[in-house]
């Protein structure tokens, strides 16, 4: 690989690392279109590594969420009992599945991460910072668990961390404040990942030329980011995701319809 | 927050903060040196395999931890969570 496609995936991890800690989305659904569409990996080669992506975004951010006692380790512990089961079984059927299927499948997932996230771009408008957490008791497992178990499915399928599914769950069905719904999401989000990613890592889908500029990359840009995560609003953040998710999504039917991704 | 809630916090993030950085330090420097010295990809890969290790390392801390607060249906939890992902790690293996 040329030194400057090393530098340019380094890059791209920078910023999907820092948009994973700021607005809670990047990992995955910013780095397979990018590999796929402008680096012309196979979609399953560029699931692999963007799911190595998604762990590094997990582990950096939720070690300082951990820290700060926003995360609910038993909810997050209990729910992953149903996330990695999905996320399992969808890593082995993914490999069954044709590439233009798979891609038409990210498209659609691009195209509703970007309606919800202008759903919680609107909600950010006038968000409040750091307000203290109200007691709660978790509600509601059996729903929990069946959406985690979509999520890790979505996770294994796609390489992303299912995060638009699971928070919005925990939150409104759950009685889950929404801070530590987001926080305990991404702490599950690695323990998914790592479930899928041994599966793909086996068939021989995670290119380590590929995966380390990246990983390098979305670790700095992760630690970063949470760190100034409670001093910046995530409104401005949330329209530059959109912004590219967008992008990508267009760019990706785009490609679809002119017959790409054989 | 309990006491015990707050010393099983503390561990747990350091453990992720301990994967962090050990697979920062190491793909940095792998992708440094692989241009300098043939084993540099290797370092490289280290650094991916202590990231893809970190989330089991974790399951198994917060099993430990949950054990030690004698809190045994988050330990049973901790371990059926265990037993997928060891599960995942084996049929990748075979696949």
């Amino acid at each position: 690989m040329t030194l400057t496609a090393v530098l340019l995936l380094v890059l791209i991890g920078f910023f999907a690392g820092g948009f994973g800690a700021l607005a809670g989305v990047g990992g995955g659904i910013i780095v397979t279109p990018l590999l796929a569409i402008y680096f012309g990996l196979p979609i399953h080669q560029a699931i692999g590594v963007t799911l190595l992506c998604v762990i590094a975004t997990s582990t950096a951010t939720s070690s300082l969420y951990v820290e700060r006692h926003v995360t609910d380790i038993r909810l997050g512990m209990t729910l992953e009992l149903a996330t990695t089961v999905g996320a399992l079984i969808a890593a082995l059927v993914a490999h069954h599945i044709n590439r233009r299927t798979l891609a038409m499948l990210f498209a659609c997932f691009l195209l509703y991460s970007a309606g919800s996230l202008i759903k919680k771009a609107w909600g950010a408008r006038k968000e409040k910072r750091e307000e203290a957490i109200p007691d709660y008791t978790p509600e509601n497992y059996p729903l929990g668990l069946i959406a985690s178990l979509i999520a890790g499915g979505f996770s294994g399928l796609l390489g992303i961390g299912g995060g638009p599914i699971k928070v919005p769950v925990m939150f409104l069905f759950m009685r889950v404040p929404l801070r530590v719904a987001a926080a305990t999401s991404n702490f599950m989000i690695g323990v998914t990942a790592a479930t899928s990613a041994y599966v793909y890592w086996g068939h021989g889908d995670v290119r380590i030329d590929i995966a380390t500029p990246l990983v390098a990359g979305v670790f700095a840009g992760s630690l970063l980011g949470a760190r100034i995560s409670p001093k910046i609003r995530s409104f401005y953040i949330l329209l530059l995701v959109i912004g590219i998710t967008g992008w990508l999504a267009a760019q990706m039917i785009y490609k679809l319809l002119t017959g790409g991704f054989q | 927050m309990s006491r015990q809630d707050v010393a099983a916090d503390r561990l747990l993030s350091l453990t992720l903060k301990f994967g962090a950085y050990t697979a920062l330090v190491l793909t940095v420097a792998g992708l440094l040196l692989q241009w300098i010295v043939p084993w540099g990809v290797t370092v490289a890969a280290a650094g991916l395999l202590v990231l893809l290790g970190t989330p089991a390392l974790r399951i198994v801390v917060a099993c430990l931890q949950f054990l030690r607060e004698r809190d045994f249906k988050y330990a049973l939890v901790s371990f059926g969570v265990l037993a997928i992902v060891v599960l995942a790690y084996v049929l990748g293996i075979k696949a």
